[in-house]
């Protein structure tokens, strides 16, 4: 089957779950946060001279990925939730699909759902530094590059809480583990490089804290994370099947 | 039949769901960055706080104001899938037992595990700090009196906020939409803490109750006092519309 | 007399009416055979039995009662089996049992007694998702004999049992109004099924009652209708056509 109809097939099965508006919803939920933070004390703010992205970012990426990070462990969760349910998956392991690139049709979407949480968020970071900072030219390739950087970073999460979600058939379990890890990763202490290359401490790390050659290694990390993700998935949920 | 044996059958139900085992993992995840950085509890001379109560307090700061929420979000998760995954609940509602009787029976469950998470964590705390004073040769572990009240003070100050979850699990059938808003609601109590309206947001008590604890340890930090009005009219207010919405709520899709 | 009557009970989705305004009686002490195939509204008439769904129209009465005033009333007077059978699939057999003898104020030995009764005592220690399909029904079942309740409603109690197994059930209902003294309202889609059962019948189709009455009296009728009548299931196939021709050719 071709990775379109895979992705395709998997975005039929998320219908009436919610899966899409929640998102949508999270999304602007999270974009409202620079917007409100601003609107509550301009002056704090339009005083500093950084660049108005870093400003906005600095202020608020904590909670906007905070929340970003949690609705791709809710989403990861219900996306094997609505396989094993019902028992799909017994349907869907007796069908010539492999298991494996059920699992990366479900990263897909996923990761979709990411890239549209961040573009609301993008959006209302722009919008937020037209209107209050306009003494600044229009800040959009700052804005790309971070937003860029951020789904980089989201990417190991999305994988490794997705495996989580398959390894586990009770909803509760996944979600249970992937809001521990979440919680791991906000008390890991940012000047430990080593330990903030933990998946879940990537979507909290802001470009614009680091030089180049740190944001080199980061998305390098995350490169080599999404590879040993996957690979790891493929070889568990072959392994699985061998004792099953 | 009695609440009490109901909330008794309620306990029976979830067994084998290995929500125990998350609920230590929570725990552990909780005290170990406390352990390794023990050493920071030293340097607190600004804030004008002592390392043992450093040391408590930072941890269950971090307990009352992400994880401790986030479990019970997972723990209303387990009790509303516990019944719909083979139509448990279809049975339930065709025995003779009041209906709002047996959503509050799920909601005394929903509590007493929280009690459990809390308890966990104080039985954790002690284990850490006895490892910290090992390690830093300093005595870290606090009187059980003191630190059974702080516990107490966490856990009574988050029934509100497990009573708005509750109703979020009842109300809201679709998985994603009330695991997505219980954990999103979560979050801006960082925020709300620091707002004159923290009263009007319940994932907020725990933490401000407890922020206001560090306050009072830390003899150069000013954090906002815990005034009973007008939080307490406004706690019970928000626990009982709750709560009457969820009983109201309760059993009615399966009902149709 | 009658221990459950409707007059006229309706139950409307939107557009869609799955029970049209049908009058039951179902007498104390008896085998009730509810009869139609799927869709017909027998489900749906039990779920209303047990306060599960709402009428759209109409009313019913069991034992004197009405709901939702005696909602807890009716239910302890009630054993049920519904649709497809309702568990805790993390719990054993015999922790399923507890729970319901629990809820219900039963003393312990009632629920080695159920187990005993639907044929699952050495399987009581086996989680209940583990259970297969013939196993749940059974579990289904013991859960609505627990207690001995006055009144039994069993949907398709037989569905995903072996022919042994159906036989057994069978006869195990037949020998309850006996045995508990008490009134069982059983469903099925096959009339040789109801036939060996029930005193009383009752058809529906497309959430119209086609026809009360007793076994006897439905040869009657349809003899006189012209219908064949060597074979129940026949008679049943004829009526439940008859019917759909005269309501256009609706399947």
């Amino acid at each position: 089957m071709s990775t379109m109809n895979l992705i395709r097939l998997e975005l039929k099965k998320i219908k009436r779950t919610g899966f899409l508006p929640a998102f949508l919803g999270g999304g602007i939920l999270a974009a409202a946060v620079p917007a409100v933070n601003t609107a509550f004390r301009p002056e704090l703010f339009a005083g500093l001279s950084a660049p108005p992205v870093s400003i906005l970012l600095g202020a608020n990426w904590q909670m906007m990925s905070m929340l970003n990070v949690l609705l791709i462990v809710a989403g990861a969760c219900v996306l094997y939730h609505i396989e094993y349910a019902d028992n799909a998956m017994r349907k869907m392991s007796t069908l010539p699909v492999r298991e494996s690139s059920l699992f990366f049709g479900k990263a897909a979407v996923l990761i979709l759902a990411g890239v549209l949480l961040l573009a609301i968020e993008a959006v209302s970071v722009f919008g937020c530094s037209i209107y209050w900072f306009s003494r600044a030219a229009a800040p959009s390739a700052g804005i790309l590059k971070s937003f860029g950087f951020f789904l980089l970073m989201l990417i190991p999460a999305a994988l490794l809480s997705l495996a989580l979600a398959s390894a586990c058939r009770n909803l509760w379990t996944s979600l249970g583990i992937g809001v521990v890890c979440v919680f791991a990763a906000t008390m890991i202490p940012a000047q430990r490089f080593a330990l903030t290359l933990f998946p879940f401490a990537m979507p909290f790390q802001m470009p614009v804290n680091h030089t180049g050659d740190v944001i080199r290694n980061y998305a390098i990390a995350a490169a080599a994370e999404t590879i040993v993700i996957s690979l790891s998935e493929v070889i568990i949920l072959k392994v699985r099947r061998i004792f099953a | 039949m009695s609440f009490l044996s109901l909330v008794k059958v309620e306990h029976q139900k979830v067994r084998r769901s290995k929500i125990f085992l998350i609920l230590i993992l929570a725990a552990v995840i909780l005290w170990i960055p406390s352990v390794l950085n023990a050493d920071l509890n030293f340097g607190m001379q600004a804030v004008g706080i002592s390392p043992e109560n450093s040391f408590f307090i930072q941890g269950f700061m971090a307990m009352a104001w992400f994880l401790f929420p986030a479990a019970m979000v997972v723990i209303t998760v387990l009790q509303t899938q516990t019944e719909r995954n083979d139509h448990g609940i279809l049975k339930m509602l065709s025995l003779p037992v009041g209906t709002a009787k047996l959503c509050m029976a799920k909601f005394a469950v929903l509590v007493s595990f929280s009690a459990v998470q809390v308890l966990m964590s104080v039985g954790m705390y002690y284990i850490s700090a006895a490892a910290a004073s090992h390690t830093q040769g300093y005595a870290f572990c606090l009187p059980p009196l003191f630190v059974f009240k702080e516990a107490c003070m966490m856990w009574a100050s988050a029934i509100p906020m497990l009573a708005f979850f509750w109703l979020l699990a009842v109300c809201i059938r679709t998985p994603v939409f009330s695991i997505g808003i219980g954990l999103a609601s979560i979050v801006p109590s960082v925020l709300m803490i620091n707002t004159k309206v923290w009263f009007a947001y319940p994932m907020a008590y725990p933490f401000f109750v407890t922020a206001s604890e560090y306050g009072k340890l830390a003899a150069n930090l000013e954090t906002a006092p815990v005034r009973l009005i007008p939080w307490l009219p406004a706690a019970a207010l928000i626990t009982a519309v709750c709560l009457i919405i969820s009983c109201l709520c309760f059993g009615q899709a399966e009902r149709r | 007399m009658n221990i459950i009557e409707t007059q006229g009970l309706t139950k409307s989705y939107g557009g869609f009416t799955a029970v049209s305004g049908i009058n039951l009686h179902i007498p104390q002490g008896s085998v009730y055979g509810f009869l139609g195939p799927n869709g017909a509204g027998k489900s749906t008439t039990m779920k209303m039995f047990l306060g599960l769904t709402k009428p759209t129209g109409g009313s019913f009465v069991i034992d004197g009662m009405r709901f939702p005033d005696s909602r807890v009333q009716i239910l302890k007077e009630i054993g049920s089996l519904i649709e497809a059978p309702s568990f805790y699939g993390n719990l054993t057999g015999e922790e399923n049992l507890d729970i319901i003898r629990r809820i219900l104020g039963l003393p312990r030995s009632s629920v080695s007694e159920a187990l005993e009764t639907v044929g699952l005592t050495p399987h009581r220690k086996q989680l209940a998702k583990k259970y297969s399909l013939g196993m749940k029904q059974r579990l289904g079942l013991a859960g609505a004999l627990i207690g001995r309740p006055p009144i039994l409603i069993l949907d398709e109690p037989t569905n995903g049992l072996d022919p042994v197994g159906i036989h057994e059930i069978r006869t195990l209902i037949r020998s309850l109004p006996q045995r508990f003294a008490c009134t069982v309202l059983v469903s099925s889609h096959l009339l040789s099924e109801i036939e060996l059962m029930a005193d009383h019948i009752g058809i529906l189709n497309h959430g119209r009652l086609l026809f009360e009455g007793t076994p006897d009296a439905l040869k009657r009728d349809a003899t006189f209708q012209g219908y064949p009548t060597d074979n129940l299931e026949d008679t049943f196939l004829a009526l439940i056509d008859a019917d759909n021709r005269q309501r256009g050719g609706a399947r």
